[in-house]
């Protein structure tokens, strides 16, 4: 979890990431945010992220994003 | 009779197809008929304010309303100054300062924003404008008398390298040029659906707006968080039969980074057309293979000059390597190569790339100074009044007459479909205390900002108070704090020192 709040800090270091629910819904992410942080999270966890789990649900806290980290782990 | 404003587009498509559809956003539908009385309404209330000919300005966000308080303020005889109310407040009141008009129109979700503003005219809500549903015809057909089709439709801002932003001004006839031209290519009909992916704000909505007006094609205004989740937009694509799209090229980049075509295919799409920056041969090959049927346009120009200028028909088959050129004029327009000296390039020489024709904008709205060292006297036409638009960027026409785009002259980027001043960046980052000296480029590759700096602020801060003055797309993804900027022997920036930075 530090690892993913610290890829967050870097790429948005004005959001609060530790609080914000809403990052997809609430326009906070923008699309080219997505695109360089689906990128680092394939990298720094060695996973794929299919278009599939490009859904608002898992990217809406930083909170979902880890659960969806650990779960593609996990497959 | 001849048409002579977007207003006459409109009455005769309201006339033939009142019940169609010409918005949908998710909330709901506004027919043409309802595009038309909510328009003369608005229109009709404006007219108390006895404006002529002055600027309006409309904050409304991504719904099927905006379009129609566009218009209305037409009705009204006056032109609109769309502004995002996402962007920082700091860049709102600059462009509230160029702009200087005492109506604003806006929706109630941005209200809140307004109040940050220090904004001294009249706030109308456009919520309340619609729920008085008069039309005071008599008005309203006095002001038409006096339309003509040289006057302003609307003022679109853009990047400006002194870091104020420019607000460009499109007449109604230099719009209906651009639009005929676009939809003879595009052969836009009433059977079209576009689904919209611009701010309505910016220059590239133009199509999404007009066509509709036009040609009674119908426009999705589609959620900007579905752009974040490819998966989503391509389901809605086909949710609402969308068959045509005019986006950037960085908008249709992103679905191919994030393979949404794995996931699902946009099976009612015929036409696809995209401007803004140059398009990857890697992602167009992708988007050809899964639709091979669909009509692809390059498209190229400035705000300027209505949006595009050249466009071109894809008729290969693309590969990676493939760099399309710009093409040939759109009706209408005329292109010119000139050489340092303003004299005509050599065939098959790289020149400056100026445009003539009727669709050149009417200039920068408030900066004559600057209009008139952008729009000048054709310096080959010794014999009578003929403007051309220096756009700074360089071309080429190929053996074949179809003109190739080789950069531009100065700094100016095109970074996610927006035209960014590297030295409006700059000075933005020199603004804040802790920064001494700072150096902006452009990653073409990946598609990042950097900001190199000198000076004692954290790279954290520098990027927080970036943000609060710039739109999002301009605030830099990369900073990067150096003991000193490296300089060249003659005192210049060592760029090609700086760009080993880029990872």
């Amino acid at each position: 979890m530090d690892e993913l709040m610290e890829i967050l800090e870097e790429l948005r270091p004005d959001v609060a990431f530790e609080k914000e629910k809403a990052l997809i819904d609430g326009h906070v992410l923008e699309s080219f945010d997505i695109v360089s942080l689906v990128g680092e999270l394939c990298d720094a966890f060695d996973i794929e992220i299919s278009p599939a789990e490009l859904v608002p649900e898992n990217f809406n806290s930083a909170e979902a994003m880890w659960k969806m980290i650990e779960r593609l782990q996990d497959e | 009779m001849m048409e002579i404003t977007v207003l006459d587009w409109l009455d005769r498509t309201a006339g033939r197809l009142p019940d169609k559809t010409a918005f949908i956003d998710e909330s709901g539908i506004l027919t043409f008929a309802e595009l038309q009385q909510i328009a003369r309404q608005i229109g009709s209330q404006l007219l108390k304010y006895k404006k002529d000919r002055q600027p309006v300005v409309v904050m409304s966000g991504r719904h099927r309303l905006t379009p129609a308080c566009f218009l209305g303020v037409v009705y009204s005889g006056n032109f609109y100054a769309p502004i995002d109310a996402t962007m920082p407040v700091a860049r709102l009141t600059q462009i509230l300062q160029v702009i200087q008009s005492d109506v604003m129109i806006v929706d109630r979700d941005n209200m809140k924003t307004v109040e940050k503003l220090e904004f001294r005219g009249t706030i109308l809500i456009l919520e309340e404008l619609m729920e008085d549903t008069a039309v005071d015809e008599a008005g309203l057909e006095r002001i038409r008398r006096k339309m003509s089709s040289d006057m302003p439709l609307y003022t679109i801002f853009t990047s400006g390298s002194t870091g104020v932003p420019k607000g460009v001004i499109t007449s109604h006839y230099a719009l209906m040029c651009y639009i005929e031209a676009v939809s003879e290519v595009l052969d836009i009909g009433e059977v079209d659906r576009l689904g919209n992916q611009s701010p309505l704000d910016y220059i590239a909505a133009i199509r999404d707006i007009y066509f509709p007006i036009k040609d009674g094609a119908s426009t999705v205004i589609l959620p900007k968080q579905y752009f974040a989740v490819p998966a989503k937009l391509f389901e809605a694509l086909n949710q609402y039969q969308v068959t045509t799209l005019c986006w950037s090229t960085s908008a249709l980049t992103i679905p191919v980074q994030m393979r949404a075509f794995e996931y699902e295919v946009p099976r009612f799409l015929k036409k696809v057309c995209f401007s803004g920056s140059v398009m990857p041969g890697r992602i167009l090959k992708i988007w050809q293979e899964h639709l091979p049927d669909v009509l692809f346009v390059n498209q190229y120009g400035p705000t300027e000059a209505t949006a595009s200028c050249t466009y071109y028909v894809v008729k290969e088959r693309v590969t990676e390597d493939t760099v399309l050129p710009i093409g040939k004029p759109y009706r209408q327009y005329r292109i010119l190569l000139l050489d340092e000296q303003n004299q005509e390039t050599l065939p098959g020489e790289i020149g400056e790339i100026c445009i003539l024709g009727p669709a050149l904008a009417l200039g920068y709205y408030g900066t004559p100074e600057r209009s008139a060292q952008a729009f000048i006297q054709n310096p080959l036409n010794h014999a009578y009044r003929e403007l051309i638009y220096k756009t700074g960027d360089l071309g080429r026409f190929r053996e074949d007459g179809e003109l190739e785009f080789h950069g531009r002259m100065d700094r100016q980027i095109k970074h996610l479909g927006h035209r960014v001043e590297l030295s409006e960046l700059e000075r933005a980052a020199e603004e804040i205390e802790g920064v001494t000296e700072s150096c902006a480029l452009y990653d073409k590759e990946k598609e990042y900002l950097y900001l190199f700096y000198t000076g004692e602020e954290q790279k954290k801060q520098i990027s927080i108070e970036m943000r609060g003055k710039l739109p999002g797309f301009m605030v830099p993804r990369k900073i990067i704090n150096l003991p000193e900027i490296p300089r060249l022997p003659n005192g210049k920036t060592d760029m090609v020192t700086l760009k080993t930075y880029f990872s």
